[in-house]
């Protein structure tokens, strides 16, 4: 029963949704908007799940002292003050909560994705080689698209260089992206399929 | 142990610390550097140029309007907040209506910055000063529960003052300057979405294949490549690509809607020198040229990148050579 019920949910909701895609009646279209109020009913309380989950999740690793448990009092420190921040004096230009996003929130966030040039540039150095003719065409192709990239690569090679980069580009990254794409746009209509028809369920968890 | 093998085996922090000596300089001391134009760049200006008011034309009665939807966190501001800052002084210097969204949580002060920042600058310039009016010149939609993300795409497709109904400020949709003749998206025809991944996606998915909007993105240079696909087909009318993009955006804003001109490739090349619009101008707020600056560390980090990956490979091939010779 435990997974029947969510199935047919599913099954029937999935088969709904496409009609209503397909069909621009106005039963479809009330349809849809009975949907979203109960989307916008319900969604709310998705957050509260999920401050709910984590506070119970980090708490019980500090009970536990389990590996880095300090780490989880930061954490929920940080999530509880900053939410006390906003509620109590805003979010406004000159709040705790706006000081506490440009002096702890953007630093450290930029500074996580800054680290990624030092490991592009260490990595680069230690494994970039041309060992052999498939990493030899890789490897100038990224010289040619990094030369191409910046204004002094133009000024280096003349604006032929721009051509160039943009060939590569155009069409051997796009080939490659879009063979991609449809691979990942087929398998996704495949799932879709089987979800439909209930022959995937492993959405629905393990167990009986 | 030759000097090439020492060239193989060097300390991972010397590579760290001449990069970091590198980015620091140029950013330290910005010196002029040409900044050359993209197709997909200049499509996305034209586009909302596009969306200018006619001269004789009241503003808030025009009829036409875009959002920018900010789907990114602090993380990777150093490139998508510069393209923010861009489009948004190129919709107020040409009185376009903008509005602004989010669904995650972390991007809604990103928007208040970015808004106050251009604003601050419009109020406090010394030539033309403009004051910019929440509700009138802009709406921020703000931060909305990423569970209504689908829901609101759609919705906005029959009536944006429905599905959003209120703004960060708390007031009605409807009852706000900015929405007078704006509908759905058949005014508010274009979205520019700011993202580090999977940029357009929902965009595409919905707003573009259902009611005919136009999407544009602007992303980190490393998701960039994803994108060509959509760009080709004509799904995305314009992306702007890391802080290359930026910096093309910012270029455009300044010599044409901060001069009141239309886009002109001619123009652009005959005003590529013109030290009207060289980054050592100071009469230019460094807000309004961040991105050009940036882009002269990103050069000569990039250089600098090349010339590792060289030193590599000599490295790699020298001791190759070696050790054939000594088998031999």
């Amino acid at each position: 029963m435990k997974r029947t019920i969510p199935l047919i949910i599913v099954i029937t909701l999935c088969f709904l949704f496409a009609a209503h895609t397909f069909i621009p009646h106005k039963i479809s279209q009330d349809f849809f908007d009975w949907y979203l109020d109960w989307v916008r009913a319900i969604a709310p309380f998705s957050v509260v799940l999920g401050i709910m989950s984590m506070t119970m999740n980090h708490s019980a690793r500090i009970q536990r002292k389990t590996p880095n448990w300090h780490y989880s009092i930061v954490t929920l420190v940080g999530l509880y003050f900053t939410a006390a921040a906003g509620f109590i004096w805003g979010t406004q230009e000159g709040t705790p909560y706006m000081w506490i996003f440009r002096n702890v929130q953007m630093p450290m966030g930029a500074t996580m994705f800054a680290l990624l040039a030092f490991y592009i540039a260490s990595a680069a150095y230690k494994a970039f080689r041309a060992r052999s003719a498939e990493a030899t065409v890789l490897l100038l192709a990224a010289i040619v698209v990094m030369f191409g990239q910046v204004p002094i690569g133009v000024q280096m090679f003349g604006e032929g260089i721009l051509d160039v980069t943009q060939w590569i580009l155009d069409v051997p990254n796009l080939a490659s992206k879009r063979g991609i794409a449809l691979g990942v746009g087929l398998g996704m209509v495949a799932t879709s399929l089987r979800i439909m028809l209930g022959i995937e369920r492993t959405y629905l968890g393990g167990g009986q | 142990m030759n000097f090439f093998e020492k060239l193989q085996k060097i300390d991972r922090r010397w590579i760290y610390l001449i990069l970091a000596i590198s980015i620091f300089l140029p950013l330290a001391f910005p010196f002029n550097s040409r900044t050359f134009t993209t197709r997909p760049t200049e499509s996305l200006y034209r586009m909302i140029d596009s969306f200018a008011p006619p001269p004789d034309t009241d503003p808030v009665d025009h009829n036409r309007a875009f959002l920018m939807s900010i789907m990114h966190d602090a993380s990777t501001m150093p490139e998508l907040f510069p393209m923010e800052l861009a489009v948004l002084r190129h919709a107020f210097e040409r009185d376009i209506k903008v509005f602004t969204i989010t669904w995650i949580a972390t991007a809604a002060p990103l928007i208040d910055l970015a808004i106050n920042t251009v604003k601050e600058e419009f109020a406090t310039r010394e030539e033309n000063p403009k004051q910019i009016i929440s509700g009138v010149h802009y709406v921020n939609f703000g931060f909305k529960i990423p569970a209504l993300y689908l829901a609101m795409i759609l919705g906005m497709g029959e009536d944006i003052a429905n599905a959003i109904e209120i703004d960060a400020e708390g007031r009605q949709l409807s009852s706000l300057p900015a929405m007078t003749n704006i509908r759905n998206y058949n005014e508010m025809n274009l979205v520019v979405e700011f993202t580090g991944s999977a940029p357009g996606g929902a965009w595409i998915t919905y707003a573009r294949s259902r009611f005919g909007t136009n999407v544009a993105v602007g992303v980190t240079a490393v998701s960039a490549a994803d994108v060509y696909p959509q760009l080709q087909t004509g799904q995305l009318i314009g992306m702007l690509a890391g802080l290359k993009g930026a910096a093309e955006y910012e270029k455009l804003v300044e010599v044409f809607a901060a001069t009141d001109r239309e886009f002109s490739r001619e123009i652009l090349r005959a005003e590529m020198d013109n030290p009207k619009f060289a980054l050592t101008n100071d009469n230019i707020p460094y807000n309004f040229k961040q991105a050009r600056i940036g882009m002269n560390a990103q050069s000569v980090a990039h250089i600098l990148i090349i010339v590792f990956i060289l030193i590599g490979n000599i490295g790699y091939f020298v001791q190759k050579y070696k050790q054939k010779q000594e088998v031999q």
